[in-house]
């Protein structure tokens, strides 16, 4: 059983990963996460939003509305200074945990 | 929520739904905050629903499969609020209230200690018998003006409001007051001793240090509003005048 905890540190770096290319709104967000980790991390309404609105309180994301090409309203999540100042050292974290999990494995299968 | 309660078909008004579920009655800003929300969750169903009809499924199948993605209404509303209400609660308390009053209790303690060794002609209030109880510092109180402007000022500028200005400034004398008004009475009620004269005491300390600090600091504090009223009048009034 993974962790809240983890669970939610990884949550957190995939948005903020692919806020990186740009801004996207919230169903782009889950869409293309789960198009990049080919359905491995799969975001709903009720496990994204939460988070979204408390990276936002956070100030790792902003929120503002806008109009899309085809007229609709929508809001657009971008990322903020700090959030683009976490990115870097929590792909670290988290590259070290895989790292030594699969340090970890290996040792089990010997 | 079911998917036999919508009874319309084809797409549902995904904005009455999510409003339907995440009702509540709220007031002013609180009431925008919710309807961008409800606008925001709907618009995610409404994407979801076309991508599931995109995919080849019949808009019952496809209003159905969007609503899965919420199995628990109560719960959702419940870890939104906990996610907005955060940065709404905790964060401006902090800099619009405990900041600016710890910083003006440390200062207004900083300076006490200066007027204790400087000032050499301290008011010394005593006793019927002529027991000095409280050295009294004019200096201080005087100085306190501007710890109460200071506080009042930083509570204003992080967006503190008049309430929370005023009583940010008059902080510092709080402690005193819950040391001289509940604490020593609470622990002397019970002994057997003379308690015209701990009144006394009491009600002398309380003056030297809880009502003259707290008058001082909430002049500051009053100064320092009526000074910021004063100039946010004059800039409305430029704006005015300029559209």
């Amino acid at each position: 059983m993974i962790g809240a905890g983890i669970k939610r540190g990884t949550a957190e770096l995939a948005i903020l990963s692919v806020l990186e290319g740009g801004s996207l709104h919230g169903y782009e967000i889950a869409h293309r996460i789960e198009r990049q980790t080919r359905g491995k991390l799969r975001f709903t309404l009720a496990s994204l939003y939460p988070l979204l609105y408390r990276m936002e309180n956070k100030g790792l994301v902003r929120g503002a509305w806008e109009v899309s090409g085809n007229g609709r309203r929508r809001r657009c999540y971008r990322l903020t200074p700090a959030g683009r100042k976490k990115l870097a050292p929590l792909r670290q974290e988290w590259s070290e945990l895989f790292h030594a999990l699969r340090q970890l494995a290996k040792v089990a299968d010997a | 929520m079911r998917c036999g309660s919508l009874r319309r078909w084809p797409m549902p008004d995904w904005q009455k739904v999510v409003r339907e579920q995440l009702a509540g009655s709220k007031a002013g800003h609180q009431e925008q905050e919710e309807a961008a929300v409800v606008a925001e969750l709907a618009d995610h169903l409404e994407e979801t629903f076309e991508s599931f009809c995109r995919e080849g499924m019949s808009e019952q199948e496809a209003t159905c499969r969007a609503l899965a993605q919420v199995t628990d209404w109560n719960a959702l509303r419940r870890k939104i609020r906990i996610a907005r209400k955060k940065e709404d609660n905790m964060e401006p308390r902090v800099t619009r209230f405990w900041l600016p009053g710890l910083l003006g209790f440390a200062l207004a303690m900083i300076l006490e200690v200066v007027s204790y060794r400087f000032d050499s002609h301290p008011l010394v209030l005593s006793l019927d018998r002529g027991t000095p109880i409280l050295r009294f510092h004019i200096s201080w109180i005087f100085a306190l003006l501007l710890v109460g402007a200071i506080a009042a000022y930083l509570s204003r500028r992080a967006g503190g409001t008049l309430r929370t200005s005023l009583l940010s400034s008059i902080f510092p004398a709080l402690p005193f007051a819950a040391v001289f008004l509940v604490a020593i009475p609470g622990l002397v009620v019970g002994h057997p001793i003379a308690y015209g004269i701990v009144a006394e005491t009491i009600l002398y300390m309380v003056l030297g240090w809880v009502l003259a600090p707290a008058i001082a600091l909430l002049t500051g504090g009053l100064f320092v509003q009526r000074f910021l009223s004063g100039g946010s009048r004059s800039s409305h009034g430029v704006n005015a005048g300029a559209a």
